[in-house]
């Protein structure tokens, strides 16, 4: 009977495996095959480069501009992220009706459910636009000055970092609102019994016992953070002034399908795989706890 | 027993699934049916003049040709590069023959995925049309594409005839003339310039005046061996009027590069926010049709004054047609038979009047039919001539240095003119050195 079970799980892991190697194992060897190679996809010769790409990469300005921008907006952004999202997620658990605390976990949910794109169309042209956008309309009522959110280079990336909280911050808030809801209430129970107050009660019961949901959610974070495209491709005009919104993945693209040097491209694809690889094992690591409720 | 069999029945079914699904993924039946000859054709499809004129084209064709079918595949532009280059990366699918911007010729050229154009054809091409329409076709001398167009973004100038007329200024004919004129249009209020006298900052803008503001002087931007140049005084004496006009004449902004929206300086001039743009023909339907305004009455397209004595500027390969390599030798010919038909002089006229662009060829272009169908290029066919190959590179990386340099030099990043231009150099060399 066990067997069978066996064989029967073996079966239908297969097409999962199979989907698993063909769209995502052999691409990302190939990719690392192609970040050795002075590689262009239209060419009929491609030629062994060794580690030139790899080279070239300590060299070129742009690549160190892109993993700069790559950084200070994942680290800002993630950061800002999981402080808003626990926070609201704390204090939408600590409403009493179940109808204010879906309607609340809704409201922050519903950016989530608009293509990103879409989003980022709307903030563009009418939000953070510097002539007719919304925010601008507001300073000079005010009496001030308009500001290029989306075209000087010290507002851009806090640009984006905004309009991606605003559309992103809902699948967190409900990660941790699950959360919270499964810590068992003889835990706060026996906190208040002990005199401890909200604020106590946040930092000595539900922060400790939302670690594994903690870890989940920064990891997925950083992840999709790291590999963010559609705000930086659409809401800034060809990456930016100066580059100032020129991140890892809108450089591989660029380098890959305008500069059409896929190898080059494969190697920076190679460098963005491995800082989430590392920031994701470390992260486990961190994150590894060894107990249960 | 039971359950077994149901085990086996559901994994059956997801493997079959699975491979269904991946076969779906798998090449397109090849184009033809019995006794038919058909050609696929791939363009953009962001106007409809031009599909038009390509489905009327082919219609012709296929009257003269029975027994020949011409599919039309059209992507919008965005995607249209991408899915170019996806399709020619695969020896099977995608089309016979493709509408190429001229830019990507420089990839697509030396990469064997478009045929050689047959030598009648070629010669033809080089006796006929003007080099800078086929230049980034080229490939070890030989030519592997034909142009459809002359690309043309300097020369011409979109001028506000509302905001001339109301501060009594008339269209200059000099340089001098252009600036004083763009300084007497210029309006500001408090820190905010709301009519913008000559704005010439955007993307192609800054980078096709200043390489015909050096090649005006007599100077040139390349070297024999094809690197750049930029330290010359023609490129100094050119960097620093295009900085003064922003910096010290004041007579336009950056926002054309930095304010991060989408919205050209053409169309701040259709809206009544710019007196005086140059721009390509290609932009006189849109204020006509997408403004409303009158041609003649509200606005005018006119001859753009050089910087000095020659008239000279860069032009870039346009919009051209190239035939896969991956196709069997009888479709080639029948491809390239279609694209020797599309290069007859009155059809190519017919497609360059249909969608607003100046002919590749020169027995077109300087022809007074052309002229008398097509008025606006009447300021640009006596220039034509003056034209030079832009030079076999990446253009949009070309001018992503020069606008990031330009840029960079408004916001005091750098020293001097000569170092901005150095760096420009530097970066313009590194982007054409060989790995």
């Amino acid at each position: 009977m066990i067997r069978s079970n066996k064989k029967f799980l073996l079966l239908v892991l297969i097409p999962i495996f199979a989907e698993t190697l063909i769209f995502l194992i052999i691409p990302i060897l190939g990719t690392m095959g192609i970040s050795f190679m002075d590689y262009n996809p239209l060419g009929h010769t491609n030629s062994f480069a060794g580690w030139d790409n790899y080279r070239k990469l300590l060299e070129d300005e742009n690549f160190i501009i892109a993993l700069r921008n790559t950084l200070v907006f994942t680290i800002f952004a993630v950061a800002i992220n999981i402080v808003i999202s626990l926070s609201a997620a704390t204090m939408i658990s600590q409403l009493r009706s179940n109808k204010t605390r879906s309607f609340f976990r809704m409201m922050f949910f519903m950016p989530c459910m608009a293509p990103m794109v879409a989003s980022a169309v709307v903030w563009g042209r009418s939000i953070l636009n510097t002539k007719v956008g919304l925010i601008n309309e507001v300073v000079r009522d005010m009496g001030g000055t308009g500001v290029a959110w989306t075209g000087d280079p010290d507002y851009v990336m806090i640009s984006v970092i905004i309009f991606t909280l605003w559309a992103d911050l809902g699948y967190n808030i409900i990660l941790f609102s699950a959360g919270i809801d499964g810590i068992p209430g003889e835990v706060y129970e026996a906190a208040a019994i002990d005199g401890a107050g909200p604020v106590r009660k946040f930092f000595s019961v539900t922060l400790p016992l939302l670690g594994r949901t903690t870890t989940f959610v920064v990891l997925m974070t950083l992840i999709s953070y790291f590999q963010m495209f559609a705000q930086f491709s659409v809401l800034l005009y060809k990456d930016g002034p100066q580059n100032s919104g020129l991140v890892l993945t809108s450089y591989i693209y660029k380098t890959a399908f305008v500069n059409k040097d896929m190898g080059y491209a494969a190697a920076i694809s190679v460098i963005l795989f491995l800082m989430i690889l590392i920031v994701s094992l470390v992260q486990r690591k961190l994150g590894k706890v060894e107990w249960e409720y | 027993m039971k359950r077994k069999i149901l085990s086996v029945l559901i994994a059956l079914t997801m493997v079959a699934t699975l491979c269904f699904t991946m076969t779906a993924c798998g090449d397109k039946e090849s184009s033809g049916g019995d006794g038919d000859k058909t050609l696929t054709v791939w363009i953009h499809n962001d106007e409809d003049s031009w599909t038009k004129s390509y489905e009327s084209i082919a219609d012709n064709y296929m009257k003269e040709n029975e027994g020949v079918k011409i599919n039309f595949e059209s992507f919008p532009y965005d995607e249209y590069e991408t899915k170019i280059q996806t399709a020619l990366m695969s020896d099977e699918g995608g089309a016979d023959v493709y509408e190429l911007w001229g830019g990507w010729g420089v990839d697509f050229a030396p990469s064997g995925a478009l045929a050689q154009v047959p030598e009648d054809m070629e010669k033809e091409i080089r006796d006929e049309a003007y080099e800078c329409t086929y230049g980034a076709l080229e490939n070890d001398g030989k030519l592997y594409g034909i142009p459809l167009e002359f690309n043309i973004e300097c020369g011409g100038l979109v001028v506000n005839k509302n905001i001339l007329n109301e501060a009594g200024v008339s269209v200059p004919k000099t340089w001098d003339e252009l600036v004083d004129a763009a300084q007497k249009l210029t309006r500001t209020e408090g820190k905010e310039m709301t009519v913008k006298g000559f704005d010439f900052v955007n993307w192609d803008g800054v980078m096709y005046l200043f390489t015909s503001m050096i090649l005006s002087q007599g100077g040139q931007y390349l070297n024999d061996d094809g690197t750049f140049n930029f330290t010359s005084k023609e490129a100094k004496t050119a960097f620093k009027e295009l900085a003064d006009l922003v910096q010290v004449k004041k007579v336009t902004n950056m926002a054309g590069l930095d304010d991060g929206s989408d919205i050209e300086g053409y169309q701040e001039l259709y809206a009544g926010q710019a007196a005086m743009v140059p721009r390509g023909p290609w932009v006189i339907a849109e204020g006509i049709n997408d403004f409303e305004l009158e041609y003649g009455k509200d606005f005018s397209y006119e001859k753009m004054p050089f910087y000095s004595d020659k008239k000279a500027f860069a032009a870039e390969t346009g919009w051209s047609m190239g035939v896969s390599s991956s196709i069997s030798e009888e479709q080639q010919e029948l491809a390239f038979d279609f694209l020797n038909y599309f290069f007859s002089d009155d059809v190519i006229m017919s497609h360059n009047l249909a969608c607003g662009q100046i002919p590749a060829k020169k027995k077109v272009a300087q022809s007074e039919d052309y002229v008398k169908e097509f008025p606006y290029a009447k300021p640009l066919v006596g220039i034509l001539d003056g034209a030079q190959f832009i030079g076999f590179f990446n253009t949009d990386v070309f001018k992503e240095n020069v606008n990031d340099v330009f840029s960079a030099y408004i916001s005091g990043k750098y020293s001097s003119v000569d170092a901005a231009l150095k760096k420009l150099e530097k970066k313009c060399n590194k982007m054409t050195e060989k790995k």
